[in-house]
C-alpha cells in the first residue's frame, strides 16, 4: 500500500532533503544578492513581469522537504488507517456473507425438516385415522354381536316363559275343565283315562286357536 | 510605530514596486502557509483509527485525499496512486495559500517565482516519470513526433523542437495561470476599493466603502478551481508520459488543451 505512493523508487527521502535545504538556503542567497547574470530579472520586473528566481529555486527547495514530510508525517498513517478500515470492513462482508449462507443452509435444513416432519404428521394421522376406523368398525361389530345375543337370549327366555305360560294355563285349562266336568257329570273324572281325554281336548283347542 | 508598522507590511507585503514578495516576505507566507497544513494534518492525524474518522477534520482531510485519488486514478490510470503525496502537497499549498489570498494583503501564489518554482517542480517531476516509465531515449525521441522517411528530418527536427518549446511552455502556463488569477484578483479587489475611498464624509472624516469586498464570492470560487486546475493538470501531464496508450494520449492531449 504505502510502497505505492511513497516515492521510494525515486530519491530518497533524506537525499531529498538535503538538497531541498541546500536549494532553500541557495536560493535565498540568490534572491537577497542577484548575481549580474540575473540581471534581467530587474528588465522584466520593470516590465510588470516579477521575476526572481532565487525565490524560485529557494521554492523548489522547500517543495523537495515538504513532499517527503507530509508523505511521511500524514499520508503513510492515512493510507495506513483507510486500508486497516477497508480491510476490516472487508472482513465484516466475508463474515456476514458467510453468515448469510450459513443461514440459507440453516433455512433450507429447516425447511426440509418442516416437510418431512409434515409428511410424518399426515402419515400419522392418517394411520391414526384407520386404526379409529377400525377400531369403530370392531367395536360395531362387538355391539352388533352382543345385541344379537341379548336378542337370542332375550328370545329365548321369552320362548321359555311362554312354554311355561302355556303349561300354566293348560294345566289351569284342565283344571278347569275337570271341574267343570264334575259339576256337570257330578262324578270325580281324575282317573288317567280321563285325563287322557282332557289334553286331547285342550289339544284341539289350541289347534282351534291357530 | 510608523516605522514597525512599515517593516511589517514589508514583511507580508509586496517588495518595491509592489510587484511578488520579498524574498523574507515570501518565506514569513509560505512558513505560515507551511504551519497551518500542519496543523490542520496534526489535528487530523490525532482522528486517525482503523475503523472509522469521527474528528471532523480527519473526515474533511480523507474527503480530500479521497476526491484526489479519484481524480489521480481516474487521469492517469491505476498507477496514478503513487503520485498522491506530490498531488496532495500542491493542492493543500496552493488551496491555503490562495485562502491567505482572500484576507491577507499578499499570498505565495500571488507570487509569480513561487508559482514557478512549483511549475517547474511539476514539469520536471512529469520528465522524470516519463524517463522512468519510458526509458531514457524513448522519452526525448516521443517529442519528435511520428517516425518519418530521411528526405523529412527537417520536419522532424521542427517537430522536436516546437514539442520542447512546447513542454517548457507548460511551466509558464501554470505558473502565469495561477500568479495571474491570484495576483489579478488582488489588484482588482485594490482597484474597486480604491474607487470606495473617501467617498463618504462623517464629522470631518471620510469614510470608504470596500468594495472590493464584493468580489469575495468569485476570489472564493476561484480558490478553489486553480488548486484543482493545477493538479489537474499536473495529473494530466503525468497521464501523458506514464500512459502506454497512444489512443488515450490524444484525448489527454485534448484535455490538457
Amino acid at each position: 500500500m504505502s510502497a505505492q505512493t511513497q516515492e521510494s523508487k525515486g530519491m530518497p527521502y533524506p537525499v531529498m532533503a538535503v538538497i531541498g535545504a541546500l536549494l532553500m538556503f541557495g536560493g535565498m542567497y540568490l534572491s537577497t544578492d542577484p548575481p549580474s547574470a540575473l540581471s534581467f530579472q530587474a528588465d522584466l520586473a520593470a516590465q510588470g513581469i516579477p521575476l526572481d528566481l532565487g525565490k524560485t529555486i529557494a521554492t523548489i527547495g522547500v517543495f523537495l522537504i515538504l513532499f517527503p514530510a507530509i508523505n511521511l508525517f500524514f499520508l503513510k498513517p492515512l493510507e495506513e488507517a483507510i486500508s486497516e478500515r477497508t480491510n476490516t470492513l472487508e472482513e465484516a462482508f466475508t463474515d456476514a456473507e458467510s453468515l448469510r449462507e450459513e443461514m440459507r443452509t440453516m433455512r433450507s435444513d429447516y425447511e426440509r425438516k418442516l416437510i418431512e416432519s409434515e409428511e410424518n404428521a399426515r402419515t400419522q394421522i392418517q394411520s391414526q385415522i384407520k386404526e379409529a376406523q377400525d377400531l369403530r368398525t370392531q367395536m360395531v361389530a362387538e355391539a352388533n354381536a352382543k345385541v344379537d345375543e341379548m336378542t337370542r337370549r332375550a328370545r329365548e327366555d321369552m320362548e321359555s316363559e311362554r312354554a311355561k305360560v302355556m303349561g300354566d294355563l293348560r294345566l289351569h285349562v284342565a283344571n278347569l275343565a275337570f271341574q267343570a266336568t264334575e259339576k256337570i257329570l257330578s262324578e270325580n273324572v281324575d282317573d288317567a283315562r280321563n285325563r287322557k281325554l282332557v289334553d286331547d281336548f285342550i289339544t284341539q283347542a289350541e289347534v282351534g286357536t291357530k | 510605530m510608523v516605522t514597525n508598522l512599515q517593516n511589517s507590511v514589508w514583511l507580508l507585503g509586496a517588495g518595491e514596486g509592489g510587484h511578488g514578495l520579498t524574498p523574507v516576505g515570501l518565506f514569513a507566507y509560505a512558513f505560515l502557509v507551511i504551519a497551518i497544513i500542519f496543523g490542520i494534518l496534526t489535528a487530523s492525524k490525532n482522528g486517525l483509527n482503523p475503523r472509522y474518522f469521527t474528528n471532523r477534520w480527519t473526515q474533511r482531510t480523507e474527503q480530500l485525499y479521497l476526491f484526489l485519488e479519484n481524480m489521480a486514478l481516474g487521469i492517469i490510470g491505476p498507477h496514478g496512486k503513487r503520485y498522491m503525496p506530490i498531488l496532495f502537497t500542491f493542492w493543500l499549498v496552493i488551496f491555503i495559500s490562495n485562502l491567505f489570498a482572500l484576507f491577507m494583503p499578499s499570498a505565495p501564489t500571488a507570487d509569480l517565482s513561487f508559482n514557478l518554482g512549483m511549475a517547474l517542480i511539476a514539469i520536471g517531476y512529469v520528465q522524470y516519470e516519463g524517463m522512468r516509465a519510458n526509458g531514457v531515449g524513448k522519452h526525448w525521441t516521443h517529442f519528435a513526433g511520428p517516425k518519418l522517411p530521411i528526405a523529412l528530418i527537417p520536419i522532424t527536427m521542427m517537430i522536436f523542437v516546437i514539442e520542447i518549446i512546447s513542454e517548457a511552455m507548460k511551466n509558464l502556463s501554470l505558473s502565469l495561470r495561477l500568479f495571474g488569477n491570484i495576483d489579478g484578483g488582488h489588484l482588482a479587489a485594490e482597484s474597486l476599493n480604491s474607487l470606495g475611498k473617501h467617498i463618504i464624509p462623517v464629522g470631518g472624516m471620510e469614510l470608504s466603502i470596500p468594495f472590493g469586498a464584493f468580489l469575495l464570492p468569485i476570489k472564493l470560487l476561484t480558490v478553489v478551481v486553480q488548486a484543482l486546475i493545477f493538479t489537474l493538470l499536473f495529473s494530466v501531464y503525468l497521464s501523458l508520459v506514464t500512459h502506454h496508450d497512444d489512443h488515450g494520449d490524444e484525448h489527454a492531449t485534448a484535455a490538457a488543451h
